[in-house]
Parts: C-alpha cells; structure tokens; sequence
C-alpha cells in the first residue's frame, strides 16, 4: 500500500516537472533571439522541488506528501505565468519558493514536537491583535487598504502570520466543546476583526470572521450561535454598503461593472474580458494579453492564468486547490484530540474560504476583495504563510501518525 | 468528538459546494457570457484584433463595395465609396471614435471572430487566409439608395424601402448624411451639426406618424366592424372632445363623408368618430399586430416604435388622437414602411433584414436566418384598405406620388410635432396588384406630405420598378 502511494506520489512530482520544462521551453521558443534563459528557470524550479521532496520524506516521518506536491504544482503555475508577465518577479519569487519549503519544513517539524504543549489561548490573541495593529500604527498603504509594513526592501503583510495565530487562538478557546463566555469570546473575535476593518482590509476582515464562525460552530455544534454570528455578518455587510463609500464602490462594481467601465468597474471588467477571450481552451501559453489585466501578478494572476490557458486549465487549478482543502480536511478528521483537529481544520477553512474569495472574486461571482491567491500571486509573505499554513497541518498529521506507531 | 468530526464533515461539504459553484459559474461564464464580451468596443484585445486582420467589405445588393479597406504600404486604410448617403446607416469603424452603424452591428462578422468552429479555423489559418475577415452582402440597392438620399436634397429626414413579400431592406436613408472617411477631420463638425446626420433617422428617428397611421385606423375598423364600409358621417370641420378642439385640414369641405372619401381626403373628423366606434383595445391591439411596442430582433438595431396601452377609464382624448396617429405614438420610418408591407402583402407582417448572406475568407457563405412573415391582418381587409390607398393616389392627397402607367397605392401624413410645420410622411407601394417594394418617407418639419414627401416616394417606386423591369 505504501509502495503504490509512493510510487504515485514520484509520478506525480516527475509529471509536474515535465510540465514546468514544456512551459518555460514554451517561453525560450517565444523570446526572439531564442534564450535559454527560461530553462534554467524550469532547472532551479526542479531542483527546488526534488530536493525538498526528498527532504521533506527524509526528515519528516509520517507526513502527508500530497500537500508538498501539490502545493509545489501550484507554485510551478504562478511561477510559469510571473516569468510570461514580469521575468524580475520570476527571480525573486523563486527565492521564495526556496524559503518556503524550508518553512515547511521548519513548521512541520516545530508543530508536530510543541502541539502538546499547551499554551494560553490569550496569547495567542495577543500576538493577533499586535501583528494586526502594527499597520495601523506604522504601516504604508497599498492598493487602497493599510495592511502593510515596510522593512527595508521588503514589505510584509502581518495579517498573514495573524491569520495562523488567529486560528491557534480560536482553537485552544473552543477545545473544550463549548463557548464558556459566549459575550467574551463575541468581543474578543470582533476586536480581530475590528482592526482588519480599520486597516480597510474588508477581505481579510471577512475570512477571519467566516474561520471564527465555522470553528465556533465545529467545536460546539450550536446551530443558534452559528445562524447568530452569519446574521450579524449580513448585516455587517448591508450596514457597511450603506456606510463605508469604498464597499459600497465594490458592490456596485460587481452588480454592474458596465456602468463605469473606465472607473470603478474597470478591474472586474478586464479581468472577465481576459477569461473571456481564454475561452475553453486558452489562447496558449504566451499568446494572450494579461498585461491588459490590472494587479495581475498578484489579486488577478488567474485571469491571466485563465486567459492563456481556457477554461479547462482554470477548471483543473480550481480543482487542485480544492485537493489541498481535502487533504486538510482529512488530516482535521484523522486528529484525536479536538485542539488540532480544530487547529487544523481553522487553516484548512482559512486556506479554502480565502482561494474562494479571490476566485469566485476575479469571475464575478461574488463581490471582489483584494486578498491573495496562495501559492500563485507574486509575493514573499503570502508564499511563506501558505508554506506555514501547510507545515501546521503536515506537523500535525505527523504527530498523530507517530501516536499511532508509538502506540 | 464524534460531533466535532461530524461538524468538520458538514464544512468540508461547504466547501464542496463552494468550489463546484466555482466550476459551474466559470462554464456558463464560458459558454454564455464569453462572446458578448469579445465584441465590447471597450475589449482592447478586440482592436488588437483590428490591427492583426483585414477587415472585410461590405457589399451591396449587386456587389458594389460599400465599406472597403485599402492598404496604402503599411497603412491600412477604412474606405465608403458610398459616400454621404451612406454615413448614417453603415456607420464608421476608428480607433479613436470607436464603432456605429452596420460597422459596428456586423463587426464579429468583419473582423472574421464571429466563427466559433474550432476546425474552420485551423483550415484558415492553414491556407493562410485567418488574417481577413468575412465580406458582408447587404439587401441594399445602392443606386436606389443614392437616388432618394439626394432626393432629400440635404432636408432633414429618412426613406426606407423594403420588400414587402419578404422584409429585405432596399433602401435606408437619412438625411442630411455624411461621408465616414477622414472622419478626425469633420468630428467636431459633425458632432455639432443640429441637424444631428450622425443619428440614423431611418432606424432610431421616431416621430408621430400622423394621418399615415389612418392605415392602422381603418383596418381595424374594417375587421372589428365590417359595416362601417357603407356608412356616411358628417364633419362640421373640426370636433370638440373634453375641450380639446380637433381641426381638418384647412381645405377640406364641410359636409357628408362616407369611408373612401374620408380616407382619401385624409379627415380627421370622422377618423376620431371611427375610432370612437372601433374603441380603444382594438385599436392597440390592431397597432401591436402590425408591429407597435415590440421590440425587433434584427441584424441591426432599430428603435421600438410605441403606442401606449390605453387606459382603463376616461381617454377620450387620447382615443381621438390615436385615432389620427397623434397624441403619444411614436414611428420609426422603418415601422412605417412594414405597415405597408403589410397591407402590400394581404396582411402579412415580415421581419426586416439586411443581411443578404456573409462569406467568409474561405468562400464559405452563410445566410441569415430570414424570420418567414407571419399573417396579422385578414386579406380580405387588407385587399379592401389597398384599395382606398390605391384611390387616395389616385384621387385624393397622394396624387403627387401618382405614375403613369405603375398603380401606387400610398397614405399620407402630415404629422404635428413640437419642432413647427408638419412633418411631411409618405407611406406606399407599388405596383399594386403585385407589390415589389414599399417604401415609407418622412421631411421634417416640410409641411403637408402629400407635396414633400410624395415626390421622393414617388421616384424611389419609380426607379425601382424600371429597374426591375430591364
């Protein structure tokens, strides 16, 4: 059984590499004078990939290899479509691949030794609302919310470190199976979510609250708190399109982006003109126009990614994704005690909502809200936390595989 | 935990539900939405397009270009050897100005990306042709077109002219025109012209059709009540009704008219007493028979001429002005020139069309879905209202559009508006016993349609009917 799952999993690795080399000998065809230069791309791509599978299955005993590969496939994608955009990009992104694996496996390891320790939950929320109030007393504006901070060269967006401890601390409050102050936690979850709104950070505001209540509803299986807690974010909502200009400006956008295409419909409506002209087959690799598209390395890369490669390539990512979601749901199953099963199925539910955010976001399906597409968008901290997301669960998998052995 | 378990089984469920819509919406964005959003003019990939193909010609009838392009060197340049009097109905194509008319209804169609099949295209691009677009063959006879646009001699105004057996479109005009080529160098012009050329009055204009839609008036009278035919009424010159005086025209008699010659001298007196009897709903209904308030699914656009629904209590006024086509109804002349398509045909509506067929770089051609007329009037009715217009040209206010030797039957109008005199409305065709074009023409503010309008009807039936004949 192992054999056949193992040997599954090389093939699986070997097809993902086959398919980065087609692409970037795509991408060398395309350059004129023909470069070799997207090649090495697809080489140190490999090599990544290779050595920390190898690492991963040698140094993490018990893991669930699956959530590395496919994580790994994702990444070739965004990596293939930053290299057709942006080549600049492309380098720097592959280093956060780099860095991302070695996360991995550095949370993996971390999560499966300390997940028995048991630490405050309020701690946890301390970080949160500290890596949340940061942007706010000393962050730089970006794309209309102030939800970054600036670090030398680098920027960093503490809502995604925020969004692990978040979960951590939602976890180790509700473990017992039952809200003990149901007032407390209610403020608690609001201060959270309250700075995310400050920050103007509606789609980060939106995932926290909607992660909060599923866990509160998992781990305690009230149907009134649940029904409560998604009233109150439906009149959030309606109360915030009445109040707040800029959410009013989005939903309009998506009722009818035609009524200003040169305004405030005008990225909903390149982007749906890209999927548009992708078609069910794609225009091809390097023959459609995703310069067209705004922030298309980061909010938008699947517009472009649909554009070139249809319908069917789209269809397939989303279903990718969707393997991730299941994988973390199994791992939330297989868990024996209800923190990391809460613990993992938070990140799982984390993970899954934010790729249905920006998806169903980009294809008009639901109100667009500027949050990442994990493992595609151009980015180091989305990358890494993506990367981390994943090591919690793989670490906890790991730790329940090693009860299993030892007992 | 059990429950916990169960719980994160009923998430995972969530989530099946929310990818699989993710899936679901992107195939219907797909198969649905996707070429409405190719050809948005605001679609930049669509100019690239532009750039990348010939696009195709536009032909009349008889095969003369229309719309042509012409490559100087690198430049590719758009071309209307059709001149003012096609501006307003084949429109313009330009980067900067963005697209109107048939340039812009038939752009997939020009460009080439109008064909889906995934296999054409590869033998196109094979054999080297997918950088052309398709050519474009109209049901327009561009000497017949040319001939009533200058028959206008620059009055503001519009002509159309159709087949009635079938609905193909032989002549649109509007008037004043102008000549889409170099179109940077008049837009300003253009665009503060009052006379507005860039507006295609044949297609968009609505007007009130006045004493021409008597036509309506009568047949629903003949068929709601038949022995309206035999009766006489008397008109003192002008009738009175909730305070509002409704006058004849200046030299009409008073005295006893029966319908013939009431229709023939075009009075509006008995016509609101007729209307009187016939009553508000089958009046309405009689208008949406003959194509009022429904919107057209053609090959180009053409504004919805409308007659509001009556009301429930009161509207005597507004029945006596409906009656005289008056008060609220609005007609294109395209609307108007089925109306006579209709009484031409014994009673059969026809769908107009200007498409005649598209061929593709291949040679491929492909016919339009032609929409077969439908019958909306009884031909004994419609017979017996040919009649009475075939005596108002020959006897009545239609003698100016009378030929020798061709039997026109015709109406006309001289319709009351906010802007002046008249507008002037001929509506007719010809030959009577077996029609071959109906044509409906209205000059604004001309005066009585009779004068101004007949003639122009009059050459247009004439020209076409010599033509036909050689």
């Amino acid at each position: 059984m192992e054999l056949k799952m193992e040997a599954i999993y090389n093939k699986t690795l070997s097809a993902t590499a086959l398919i980065g080399f087609i692409a970037f000998t795509l991408l060398s065809m395309k350059t004129s004078p023909f470069s070799p230069e997207p090649l090495y791309g697809a080489i140190t791509f490999s090599a990544i990939m290779l050595m920390g599978y190898f690492l991963t299955n040698y140094l993490l005993s018990g893991q669930d290899p699956a959530l590395f590969i496919l994580s790994s496939f994702i990444t070739q994608l965004g990596l293939i479509m930053l290299y057709r955009i942006n080549p600049a990009a492309f380098s720097k992104q592959i280093n956060w691949y780099a860095i991302g694996v070695l996360t991995f496996i550095l949370s993996s390891a971390v999560v499966r030794y300390c997940i028995k320790i048991r630490i405050n939950p309020y701690f946890f929320l301390a970080v949160t609302v500290m890596l949340l109030a940061m942007p706010l007393l000393f962050g730089v504006e970006k794309g209309g919310s102030r939800s970054w901070i600036q670090l030398a060269n680098y920027s960093f967006q503490p809502s995604e470190p925020a969004k692990v401890t978040f979960v951590l601390y939602l976890a180790g409050k509700l473990k017992h199976g039952k809200v003990e102050n149901l007032l407390r936690l209610s403020a608690e979850i609001l201060v959270v979510v309250g700075l995310l709104t400050l920050a103007k950070d509606l789609g980060g505001a939106m995932l926290f609250y909607l992660a909060a209540v599923a866990l509160v509803f998992a781990a305690t299986s009230r149907i009134d708190i649940t029904a409560a807690g998604l009233a109150a974010a439906g009149i959030a909502a309606v109360s915030g399109y009445y109040f707040f200009a800029h959410v009013r400006i989005r939903v309009e956008a998506w009722l009818n982006p035609w009524q200003d295409v040169p305004g405030r419909g005008y990225q909903i409506v390149q982007s749906l003109f890209a999927i548009a002209q992708g078609g069910f087959f794609g225009t091809g690799l390097g023959m459609g126009h995703p310069e067209y598209i705004p922030a298309v390395t980061t909010d938008f890369i699947f517009s472009g990614f649909s554009e070139e490669f249809g319908f069917l390539g789209a269809a397939a990512l989303t279903v990718v994704y969707f393997l991730l979601v299941y994988r973390g749901i199994k791992i939330s199953l297989s868990a024996k005690e209800s923190f990391s099963a809460l613990a993992a199925l938070g990140i799982t539910t984390m993970f899954g909502l934010q790729i249905f955010t920006i998806i169903g976001g980009v294809i008009k399906l639901i109100p667009l809200t500027g949050v990442t597409l994990p493992f595609m968008s151009y980015g180091g901290s989305s990358m890494i936390m993506s990367f981390i997301s994943l090591g919690i669960l793989n670490g906890i998998r790991q730790s329940e595989r090693g009860e299993e052995a030892d007992g | 935990m059990d429950k916990l378990r169960k719980n994160i089984k009923i998430i995972f469920v969530i989530f099946c539900g929310l990818f699989i819509s993710l899936i679901v919406y992107m195939s219907y964005f797909t198969a649905y939405e996707r070429d409405r959003l190719i050809q948005s003019s605001y679609n930049r990939r669509l100019w690239e397009q532009e750039d990348k193909v010939l696009r195709g010609t536009i032909y009349d009838a008889k095969g003369r270009p229309l719309a042509d392009t012409v490559v100087e060197g690198n430049i590719k340049k758009r071309v209307y050897p059709g001149g003012e009097a096609f501006g307003p109905l084949i429109g313009y194509s330009d980067r900067r100005f963005g697209r109107a008319g048939l340039e812009d209804a038939l752009n997939s169609e020009l460009l080439g990306v109008a064909e889906k099949d995934p296999m054409v295209l590869l033998r196109q691009k094979i054999l080297g042709v997918s950088d052309r677009g398709s050519g474009v063959y109209l049901t327009i006879d561009s000497q017949l077109q040319g001939t009533a646009y200058r028959l206008f001699r620059g009055r503001r105004g519009a002509l159309v002219a159709m087949d009635p057996s079938t609905g193909a479109l032989l002549a649109v005009v509007s008037s004043p025109g102008y000549d889409a080529e170099n179109l940077s160098n008049k837009w300003e012009g253009l665009l503060d012209n009052p006379d507005k050329p860039l507006i295609n009055r044949a297609t968009q204009g609505l007007y009130p059709p006045g004493s021409a839609f008597k036509i309506i008036t009568l047949a629903a009278a003949l068929t709601s009540h038949p022995e309206i035919e035999k009766k006489t009424y008397y008109t003192p010159g002008y009738v009175k009704i909730n305070g509002r005086i409704i006058r004849d025209y200046e030299h009409l008699r008073p005295g006893d008219y029966d319908l013939r010659a009431a229709f023939r001298y075009s009075c509006n007196t008995v016509f609101i007493q007729i209307g009187q009897e016939v009553g508000p709903d089958n009046l309405f209904s009689m208008a949406e028979a003959f194509g009022f308030n429904a919107k057209l699914d053609t090959d180009i656009p053409i504004a919805t001429s409308t007659m509001p629904k009556p009301p429930a209590l009161g509207g005597e006024v507004e029945l006596a002005e409906d009656s005289i086509g008056q008060g609220k109804i609005l007609a294109t002349p395209l609307q108007m020139a089925r109306v006579a398509s209709v009484i031409a045909s014994g009673g059969k509506l026809a769908t107009p069309y200007i498409v005649q067929k598209v061929v593709s770089p291949l040679g491929f051609e492909k016919s339009y879905n032609v929409q077969m007329p439908r019958e909306v009037l009884d031909k004994t009715v419609a017979d017996k209202v040919k009649a009475l217009m075939v005596d108002v040209v020959k006897n009545g206010t239609g003698r100016p559009a009378g030929i020798n030797g061709i039997t026109v039957a015709g109406k006309t109008g001289s319709a009351e508006n906010p802007h002046g005199k008249t507008h002037a409305w001929f509506v007719g065709f010809a030959p009577a016993e077996n029609p071959k074009i109906a044509v409906a023409a209205v000059v604004e503010n001309a005066g009585s349609g009779g004068a101004n309008a007949g003639p122009i009807v009059k050459q247009v039936i004439l020209q076409y009917i010599t033509g036909l004949k050689k």
